[in-house]
């Protein structure tokens, strides 16, 4: 039984460092709209995509499904590769935050205009 | 020999009627002869000078440098330099939405009583959402945005004031920095002014009722970059008119609109009056716009020429057809939901009741002297019948009427049982049906925002409301054809009764004697020509 409760114990100390190592910051959601917009008025300056409103809007997504997301930073949807790849941690956390505060299921849900 | 003379005669008639017959056609081949058509030639002297050019460099005037950090600042800017502007546009109709020249206590006009049947009411603007469109900033009336008709640039004015309000009150370098280039943003926007363009008349226009085609059928965000296909007068690809082309413009009234009273009063050509309130089809193309000879010109007196030039409308997106605000209310595991129909558009929200989207719409045609009348939450209706919230003012006796294309949208939305008046919910705020889906508490509020009794009695009934089309003017060669009408059954006009139309429209006494006539004809052409024939062989025998 004791051996039991210590490898459960284990087990669950274990998932926890994984997933924090995964897990994302919420950074600064006013900067991450800026930030978010500022992605593609320069792909769209570079002539990748027609528009430079993101086509992409927070309410596309629930909270969880954006959380998903950006913990496995699989931006792939999100077309504009070049300048998602120059992203830093910290814009990419603060963009997370101004998604995942306005997605679908959040109090406040948003398109961008 | 002796059957000679009447073969020679024979074979040269023939070749006269082949040379009449196909001469024409030749010269067709060579020269379409449409192209030389009075109405197409006197268009094209109309439009081929519209080269446009202004006198300001907006990037280079001091007032328009400084830093905004408010829209009324950059109101302030503008009229610095235009100032007679803001007395101009507060008397018109765009910003007080009350219509001009009707009596003043019927309030006739999106702020006073008047409905529609698809968003109904901006409950006198006390429904913010309906502010949107309002050009003022964001929900504000105070101060007039003159970059909604005037900016090249788009921009949320409301998010970039608070953000770069937000990050000049941040110490870090970073968050100074995203301040500087929200108020270069700003800047830029506020420089980039100059006349309206489809794309700003569009921005409410084309989204009215709450999105994209959803009111008209003839305007929708397709006519942002249309190609001649959809527009052969703002085709970018033709003559790239924008919408102020025709909607002439005095002292900020823009020109056209076809609600009280008249879009026009008289049907003139720019060499009458080239200072026109407003530009109409003949304007610019006559009132015998066809070539000499052509039928289509003997319609143009009794027929408008958007009822054939524009066959179709809602050709690229689709428009709503039909609202059931009845239907609204219900819910998916205790929760509202919506659906989407084939076009991507929701055709069910729990908020909005049942919606229909249709794309290609043939018109429903009425006989129409330019105005609409229209009923207002104060008047009485019957609700055992379809209501016409809206609809056109003519007939065929009219000598101002002609026959004119529309779009109907049908609704069903509520009423008062015991006022016998159609009602104006609340939609939006924590009070509006869109948040509490409780209608007893959206109509009283609505009511009470109009000043209106609310019996607390409700029901839903039928009605209609019409959208004269005017634009989506299509290419000649698909034009609504004389077969589509002059059928006898199912035609384009086949419900408009009242007046006889050839083809469409049957005498059998008159059908009857008119095949007598021709089997009579016939019959003494070949008794006449058989007598001739006999008479002569007894003659030379």
């Amino acid at each position: 039984m004791k051996k039991w409760l210590m490898f459960a114990l284990a087990l669950t100390i274990s998932i926890s460092f994984v997933g924090a190592a995964f897990a994302i910051d919420k950074g600064n959601k006013r900067k991450g709209k800026y930030i978010y917009r500022k992605v593609y008025k320069a792909c769209h300056e570079r002539g990748e995509v027609d528009s430079a409103k993101p086509p992409i809007n927070p309410d596309a997504k629930t909270q969880a499904e954006w959380t998903t997301v950006f913990s496995g930073k699989t931006f792939d949807e999100f077309g504009c590769a070049d300048e998602w790849s120059q992203l830093s941690d910290e814009d990419l956390s603060n963009i997370y935050a101004y998604l995942h505060d306005h997605a679908a299921d959040s109090p406040t849900p948003l398109k961008c205009k | 020999m002796k059957l000679a003379k009447p073969l020679a005669c024979a074979l040269t008639i023939g070749c006269l009627l082949v040379l009449i017959t196909f001469t024409p056609a030749v010269f067709a081949a060579v020269q379409d002869p449409s192209a030389s058509a009075p109405g197409r030639v006197m268009a094209r002297q109309a439009t081929k000078e519209n080269q446009l050019w202004i006198t300001a460099d907006h990037t280079k005037h001091e007032a328009l440098k400084k830093t905004f950090t408010t829209g009324a600042e950059i109101t302030k800017a503008c009229l610095s330099c235009h100032s007679e502007a803001k007395a101009q546009f507060e008397k018109t109709i765009h910003w007080q939405w009350m219509v001009p020249g009707t009596e003043s206590d019927k309030k006739i006009g999106k702020a006073g009583y008047s409905l529609n049947n698809f968003c109904i009411s901006t409950n006198k603007t006390k429904d913010n959402s309906c502010l949107a469109c309002h050009p003022g900033w964001g929900t504000a009336t105070e101060a007039i945005n003159c970059l909604v008709c005037h900016g090249r640039e788009t921009i949320n004015w409301d998010e970039a004031f608070e953000d770069m309000q937000y990050f000049m009150g941040e110490s870090d370098e970073e968050s100074r920095e995203m301040a500087a280039d929200l108020q270069s943003q700003i800047q830029s926007a506020v420089q980039a002014v100059g006349r309206p363009t489809r794309k700003n008349c569009g921005s409410c226009h084309f989204y009215g009722g709450g999105g994209d085609g959803v009111k008209h059928g003839d305007l929708d965000s397709s006519l942002t970059k249309p190609n001649k296909d959809l527009d052969v007068h703002m085709g970018s690809d033709g003559q790239n008119f924008d919408c102020v082309r025709c909607h002439t413009t005095q002292l900020h009234n823009i020109a056209g609109r076809m609600y009280t009273a008249p879009a026009y009063t008289e049907r003139k050509s720019l060499i009458e009056d080239d200072l026109a309130s407003k530009i109409t089809c003949e304007s610019c193309h006559s009132a015998t716009p066809h070539e000499a000879g052509h039928k289509a010109n003997d319609h143009t007196d009794k027929v408008a020429c958007q009822s054939c030039h524009i066959p179709t409308v809602a050709r690229v997106n689709p428009t709503k057809m039909s609202w059931d605000w009845s239907e609204a209310g219900r819910k998916k595991d205790g929760k509202p939901y919506k659906t989407k129909d084939e076009f991507g558009k929701y055709d069910y929200m729990s908020i909005k009741g049942q919606m229909k989207w249709a794309k290609n719409i043939q018109p429903e045609y009425f006989w129409f002297n330019g105005s609409i009348a229209s009923r207002t939450t104060r008047d009485e209706i019957d609700p055992a019948g379809v209501v016409a919230v809206s609809q056109p003012v003519g007939g065929q006796s009219d000598p101002q009427s002609r026959i004119f294309p529309f779009k109907i949208h049908r609704g069903v939305q509520p009423y008062d049982k015991v006022h016998k008046t159609l009602l104006a919910p609340l939609l939006s705020g924590d009070d509006g049906y869109w948040k509490t889906l409780d209608w007893d508490r959206a109509l009283s509020k609505g009511q009470e925002a109009l000043g209106l009794p609310f019996s607390g009695q409700f029901d839903f009934v039928e009605t209609t409301y019409v959208f004269p089309l005017t634009h989506m003017v299509a290419p000649k060669a698909t034009v609504v054809t004389c077969k589509e009408c002059h059928a006898r059954e199912d035609g384009r006009l086949a419900e408009l009764a009242g007046f006889y139309m050839p083809g469409r429209d049957q005498w059998r006494f008159m059908d009857a004697m008119g095949w007598v006539l021709v089997i009579g004809s016939l019959l003494g052409v070949v008794l006449h020509g058989l007598g001739r024939v006999f008479t002569n062989g007894r003659k030379e025998g």
